[in-house]
């Protein structure tokens, strides 16, 4: 508990195991050993006039206003340095968050926040998410999952917990049942608000095979702190054995009960969800 | 103990025309002590009424601290006593722990800092630094202060309510906070209030500040306390209305089930009650657009003190007094444009995230600037330990921590992983308390010879200075560590994430700090009591300070001065090298120094430049 005196701040991250975890520690490493110089710079002249310049009746202080060489030169250093950070970190931004720069994804799963879970869904052994109809969202269908559409019935739906093949792109496309959650995964370096009425797209990629845990990071009610799901990296093999596995007990499940899809009537065109 | 007496009040009457009349007869105790509209006693209203805030703000911290050291037990001592809608065989229940953070923050922004810094200090300061006898609107000046109680009980009110208090977050963000219950409309109307009292408070100031400034005092004359709160009160002016538009927005959301902030097919029991189509990020924008401008709202006005007090202890001018005004002026306008920083995750376009970080990142730079200049002043200066100056550098030493944390949020990607973490606490700890409340401790130990007549006793203040500066870093310092360990914000048991379970140690012993740097503000309370009926009788100017304040009596009646007001320098003649005494105050007219060749204003305001 008191690691901290003596240990520097970047041993504390969790471990980093996404292409994007190296970027984001170096970043913050940068930052953090820049703010270290700052620190003890300031510091040390504070200490330093504080010790040096107590009062002592027989002095007298220098009376000095200012010097606009000064003032010009610690404008525009630090102005410097901090354009710098800014720039540097601008392409980090956008490769991670805009849209037209996610990458084609291996793997792609929706994600419908709750009070107090996370919604899975993979698109099943046809590989197509069945269209999705928010009037049609509620407990039983978190998704909305619309029920004119047959590519829906074989849809993989699951709750607080992610399985992902590893070194592949994932993407997870992101929304909210209800009030504002906040798709955490700490060892991913990977955070995303979820808003109610608009889907979101999230990607990474994983390197380290193993169990990783998923928070939310939005006070959404009393059970926020009990949003924990996992998330499972796993080799290719492992992965499509898993997906397999899924995927045969619904495809048995839909041969001993064929759904019965419904002819949808003219006066009930479903509000089309636009995918973000 | 009332030195308003009608003599005083008769010779500060002569000079005065914008004196109201109805202070011509002596005024009953309701005028003099309640409803009244001198600044000095709505300062002290204010003063005591934050405090108390303070002290309530600070237990409900407690509370927090006990349950995050020790999730589910049993609170000791007063657990049991404690009513079942909140604890449940004594440990906290998680709807009361979302209550307990709301209403910390909410108290501690809107009824302790906002009301010290720009309440207490604002009035008190104000008129007396640039010589004046009062505010420009003295009964504009009490319907502000008269706001604040009622808005404070309306707040915590919501504890009584069905439901609770609010319950999430002070930053009461959509959908979560519409579909709460009448705790978070108590919340709503209590806010409302309060900005108005601010609003009131600002227009005042500037007024005030404008208009009745004494001979002499120019505007580059004035202390920089009166600066900072001049441009504060222009931030009020501006960002407050916002606040209330949103407000207002969203109370019609809860009540009349408007749809500004609720979108279409929300699953949830009150789903019927709207018709949707609102855009929840609507709110964030319009709370953040004010509430950013606010945490500058909070900062400035101590950083003025600050300045004021750092150059009278090291008996030297402040170093770059222009640079000063002009980097308060940059923090002041940059901060209406860096709101989008508290919404970079939020699901915005990420366009607007890169334009908010470049404005964010550029902010740094005042903040610099001010913090070089203070080390400029102490450097060759001739420095006293008092209570308020041991303060006053501890929000120094603390800014810049605080500021330092602020550049990591700054860049976007970084803040990806940090946002909503113990980083961000961290941050808004050492800038809300590293540095505005130490401001306000350094404020109160200096004027309050001038507020009460009396001296605060210096042992103690250095006492209470130690041991709230020591158990304050070491209860904030380690939350940088949990936020790096990826610890999130607002949960009621941390522990149920494995990759959090082996920081229960450290935030016990941030729990532990916590309670001690509770316990240090007891002192400070004790010795504001004891001196105000025990306390050394103050002089005059017991820190030789250059200001006009110092220039009218301790305790000042009515109308402030009893000696007609010029100045004729500005506010930093410490140690002038052609006087014998290492103070040169603003009113002491030029003849009366040795040696010296000034006899006009022209000339002495070139001396300052």
């Amino acid at each position: 508990m008191l690691e901290w005196l003596y240990k520097d701040m970047l041993t504390f991250f969790p471990e980093g195991v996404s292409t994007y975890s190296q970027q984001l520690d170096n970043m913050f490493a940068a930052i953090y050993w820049f703010s270290v110089i700052i620190f003890f710079l300031t510091y040390t002249l504070l200490f330093a006039f504080l010790i040096k310049y107590r009062y002592n009746p027989n002095r007298k202080a220098y009376h000095f206003h200012g010097s606009n060489l000064l003032e010009f030169t610690w404008t525009l250093l630090p102005s410097l340095v901090f354009v710098g950070i800014g720039l540097w970190s601008e392409d980090m931004w956008t490769a991670t968050k805009s849209e037209w720069r996610v990458p084609k994804p291996d793997v792609q799963v929706e994600v419908m926040a709750y009070q107090f879970g996370w919604n899975v869904r993979y698109p099943g052994p046809d590989g197509v998410f069945g269209m999705k109809d928010r009037s049609q969202m509620d407990a039983s269908n978190p998704f909305g999952i619309d029920k004119y559409d047959p590519a829906g019935y074989d849809d993989y739906v699951t709750m607080n917990q992610l399985h992902f093949p590893i070194n592949k792109n994932v993407v997870v496309n992101l929304s909210t049942m209800d009030v504002i959650h906040s798709f955490f995964l700490p060892n991913f370096r990977v955070k995303q608000d979820a808003l109610p009425g608009q889907w979101i797209k999230v990607w990474f990629n994983g390197f380290k095979a193993g169990k990783y845990e998923l928070a939310c990071a939005e006070l959404c009610g009393g059970g926020h702190y009990g949003m924990r799901g996992e998330v499972f990296m796993q080799s290719q093999q492992d992965y499509n054995k898993w997906l397999d596995e899924q995927y045969s007990a619904i495809k048995a499940n839909l041969a001993a009960n064929p759904p019965v899809i419904p002819e949808r009537k003219a006066a009930e065109e479903p509000k089309k969800e636009a995918h973000h | 103990m009332d030195t308003a007496t009608v003599s005083l009040h008769d010779s500060a009457h002569i000079h005065d025309d914008a004196h109201s009349h109805d202070h011509h007869h002596e005024l009953s105790f309701i005028q003099k002590y309640i409803f009244s509209t001198d600044h000095k006693v709505i300062a002290k209203q204010f003063l005591f009424t934050s405090l108390f805030f303070l002290m309530v703000g600070g237990f409900m911290a407690m509370l927090i601290r006990w349950q995050l050291a020790y999730p589910g037990q049993a609170i000791p001592l007063i657990g049991q006593f404690l009513p079942d809608t909140w604890v449940a065989a004594g440990a906290i229940q998680p709807n009361f722990y979302a209550q307990l953070l709301s209403m910390h923050g909410s108290i501690m922004i809107f009824l302790v800092i906002i009301p010290l810094a720009v309440g207490a200090f604002g009035n008190h300061c104000i008129p007396l630094m640039i010589g004046t006898d009062d505010m420009a609107l003295p009964k504009l000046n009490m319907y502000s202060f008269w706001l604040v109680p009622p808005a404070g009980m309306i707040f915590c009110a919501g504890f009584m309510v069905e439901g609770g208090a609010a319950a999430a977050g002070w930053t009461s963000y959509p959908t979560l906070a519409p579909l709460a219950g009448s705790g978070q409309t108590l919340w709503l109307v209590g806010l409302f209030l309060v900005g108005f009292s601010s609003i009131m408070g600002a227009v005042n100031y500037i007024t005030t500040i404008l208009n009745k400034r004494a001979k002499g005092m120019h505007m580059f004359r004035m202390p920089l306390t009166v600066w900072a709160l001049f441009i504060t009160a222009i931030l009020i002016t501006l960002g407050t209305p916002v606040l209330a538009s949103a407000i207002a927005m969203q109370f019609m959301d809860q009540f009349l089930h408007t749809s500004f902030f609720m979108p279409d097919n929300l699953v949830h029991a009150k789903r019927a009650l709207y018709s949707g189509g609102g855009q929840p990020i609507l709110w964030q924008h319009l709370f953040w657009f004010y509430s950013h401008p606010a945490v500058y709202i909070m900062i400035l006005p101590t950083m003025g003190i600050v300045s004021d007090v750092i150059s009278t202890f090291s008996r030297k001018p402040i170093f770059g007094y222009k640079a000063m005004i002009f980097a308060i002026m940059g923090i002041a306008f940059l901060g209406f444009i860096v709101w989008g920083h508290h919404m970079f995750q939020s699901g915005m376009n990420p366009l607007l995230g890169t334009t908010f970080m470049l404005s964010t990142i550029v902010i740094a730079v005042p903040s610099a600037i001010k913090i070089f200049n203070w080390l400029g002043t102490l450097w060759r200066g001739n420095i006293k330990f008092a209570a308020a100056h041991l303060n006053a550098l501890a929000f120094v030493a603390t800014f810049v921590i605080g500021g330092l944390s602020g550049v990591f949020m700054a860049s976007a990607p970084v803040d990806i992983y940090i946002h909503d973490t113990y980083f961000i606490v961290a941050h808004i700890h050492y800038v809300l308390f590293g540095g505005s409340l130490f401001g306000i401790f350094a404020g109160i130990y200096y004027w309050f010879p001038k507020m009460f007549g009396k001296m605060l006793n210096e042992s103690w203040g250095r006492k209470h200075f130690y041991w709230s500066f020591i158990c304050f870093n070491l209860t904030f310092y380690p939350m940088h560590i949990l936020g790096v360990g990826g610890h999130m914000r607002r949960v009621y048991d941390p522990y149920v994430y494995d990759f959090l379970k082996h920081f229960q140690p450290m935030n016990q012993f941030i729990t532990f700090a916590a309670f001690a740097l509770g316990a240090a503000q007891l002192i400070l309370l004790f010795n504001i009591f004891w001196s105000l009926k025990f306390g050394k009788k103050a002089p005059r100017n017991p820190w030789r300070a250059n200001s006009l304040e110092w220039a009218a009596p301790p305790k000042p009646g009515h109308g402030n001065f009893d000696t007609d007001i010029t100045v004729y320098r500005g506010p930093y003649e410490y140690s002038h090298p052609d006087r014998q005494l290492d103070y040169w105050p603003q009113w002491e007219a030029p003849e009366t120094v040795e040696g010296s060749t000034e006899t006009t204003s022209k000339a002495s305001s070139h001396n300052h430049h």
